[in-house]
């Protein structure tokens, strides 16, 4: 569990630390959108040294972003798997039954896992230089136009906000708990699947008690200082979009630009 | 059964941004039947060295020894349990580990983790109930709807079930009434004379620590800054001032006295030390009871 980076926040004065959150959570969803537009190997490049350049400015060690990958690499190798063993068209390097190795699918698989890694590098800088919180506030910013169709705004943020703030808090609890019950002589994580699973809920149980019994505190606690739903509420974190924020959105309208000149 | 550190390094998440040192080169022995008072600041890494006790973490740097099995930090995690058995723990707010359906088999689960009999477990849980001070018919409820101090019984119960050598108590009072800590205090005195039960105790009181301890270890930062008996500990006020720690209720009183003139020739730490001090300068100075 503590091994996990992707998701944890990193705190520092960074270019990209200082950056508004709102500038932040668009860029990178705006960059996951034109992951796609790269196919060939000059886009993808280009693509590498952008997302390098922006690991460069966080002043993050690389180390960690690289650390990011390694939970999810399983899932990239076996879809690269999957790429190159099914995709048809140009030289044959390999054929056994249904599978072929391919020019293509070779090429293929490695476009994928240059995507998967760009896209994890480019959310593991988000999470690593904005606070949750931060985050939480860009996003309720971000839907306020949903307003019109009657979508619940404050509430979602609210929720969000709540969520973020509690993961770590639960995290600790968790560990607490696990500690706790593997002093009574459980053992986690040992055994055939059975076994694990009956092991775990000793630990649900607890946990799901003890969110509730901190949900009702908190709820009380919010009603004693006159929290009374989202009209009307004034904001004690004001979003400021700075100069910067305009420089790093034309960053990436000129990356755009060059993405769709040089793509095959 | 003793508990020995040696050189004990340990750094939470070694080699991420997010690295802490938490110990820097422990060096401690519990005692077979002592009674061990760790108290220091918090973030001073008690939590932390408790969790070495019975191996829940092992260190990143030297050897704890746990009765005849040795942790070093290549030890496999396979295998640990008998050391579990042996030294249980008693957790921070332990209530927050209750879940089983009944109060009889979440304090039978321990036991029966352990391999005791179904039988001998439920008879386990009976016993120990009564010694947490909750009567017979607390067995068949449901441990959620008890009061937090039942509930606190419930599960120190639970790991009492496990009959450790070792038991291990992280602020066990924290949140209790006056009395329900007093009994509950004297429930351990009593299964360490009676039983001849190790206790290591962690906690902010100073009375408790005077009134029970007979070995206190000081922690401060990840290191021993002080260690020794409470006389020896508690002898030094204005150091244990400075260090923010808190001194013993009958020796803030003991020293007032001096100040005024009274003398005394240790520190009373307790009030029946200073009760007695007290009686012998009354005698001492001619008076007549």
């Amino acid at each position: 569990m503590n091994k996990l980076i992707f998701g944890r926040y990193i705190p520092g004065t960074s270019f990209i630390h200082t950056m508004d959150p709102r500038a932040k959570l668009i860029a990178s969803f705006y960059f996951i959108g034109i992951i796609f537009l790269a196919n060939n190997w000059q886009t993808y490049a280009i693509l590498a040294i952008f997302t390098l350049f922006a690991i460069f400015l966080s002043k993050v060690n690389i180390r960690f972003f690289i650390r990011g990958i390694k939970p999810l690499i399983w899932l990239i190798l076996f879809t690269v798997a999957l790429q190159m063993l099914f995709t048809q068209g140009g030289e044959v390097y390999f054929s056994w039954g249904i599978f072929t190795i391919t020019e293509f699918g070779v090429i293929n698989g490695l476009f994928i896992f240059c995507r998967f890694v760009l896209i994890i590098f480019m959310s593991t800088l988000l999470t690593l230089t904005t606070p949750p919180l931060d985050l939480s506030d860009a996003i309720e910013y971000l839907l306020r136009p949903l307003k019109v169709v009657r979508f619940p705004v404050h509430e979602v943020s609210l929720m969000l906000s709540i969520a973020l703030r509690f993961v770590p808090t639960l995290m600790d609890e968790t560990e607490k708990i696990m500690n706790a019950q593997r002093a009574r002589g459980v053992d986690f994580g040992e055994g055939n699947l059975i076994q694990k699973m009956k092991a775990v809920v000793p630990l649900l149980i607890p946990l799901f008690v003890s969110s509730f019994n901190r949900a009702e505190d908190l709820a009380t606690a919010m009603e004693a200082r006159g929290y009374q739903g989202g009209d009307g509420r004034t904001k004690y974190r004001i979003l400021h979009w700075h100069l910067k924020d305009t420089v790093v959105m034309l960053a990436f309208a000129i990356l755009t630009g060059v993405l769709v000149l040089i793509r095959s | 059964m003793d508990i020995r550190f040696e050189k004990v390094d340990f750094t939470y998440q070694p080699n991420t941004p997010f690295e802490q040192r938490a110990l820097f080169d422990l060096n401690l022995t519990i005692e077979n039947g002592s009674y061990t008072a760790i108290v220091g600041h918090t973030g001073s890494g008690k939590s932390t060295l408790l969790q070495h006790l019975n191996a829940l973490v092992k260190p990143t740097k030297g050897t704890v020894t746990i009765g005849d099995r040795v942790i070093v930090p290549e030890t496999n995690n396979k295998n640990l349990k008998p050391i579990r058995k042996k030294v249980g723990i008693v957790f921070q707010f332990p209530e927050a580990q209750l879940f089983e359906e009944t109060v009889a088999k979440d304090i039978a689960f321990g036991p029966k983790n352990f391999g005791v009999s179904g039988e001998d477990a439920a008879r386990l849980a009976a016993e120990m109930l009564e010694l947490v001070g909750l009567d017979a018919s607390y067995l068949e409820r449901s441990p959620f709807e008890l009061s937090g101090g039942q509930m606190r019984r419930v599960a120190i119960a639970g790991v009492l079930a496990m009959e450790p050598e070792v038991l291990v108590l992280d602020e066990p009072t924290a949140g209790l009434d006056p009395q329900g800590r007093k009994d509950m205090m004297e429930m351990f005195q009593r299964l360490h004379e009676e039983r001849g039960m190790t206790i290591v105790l962690v906690t902010h009181l100073m009375d408790d620590v005077a009134n029970y301890a007979d070995h206190v270890i000081v922690l401060e930062q990840g290191q021993i800054v002080k260690a020794g008996t409470p006389q020896e500990v508690f002898q030094d006020i204005d150091w244990l001032k400075e260090k923010q720690l808190g001194v013993p209720t009958a020796a803030i009183f003991a020293e007032k006295l001096r100040a005024k003139g009274f003398s005394f020739e240790g520190l009373p730490l307790t009030a029946e030390a200073l009760a007695d001090d007290l009686l012998k300068g009354f005698k001492k100075a001619g008076g007549d009871l």
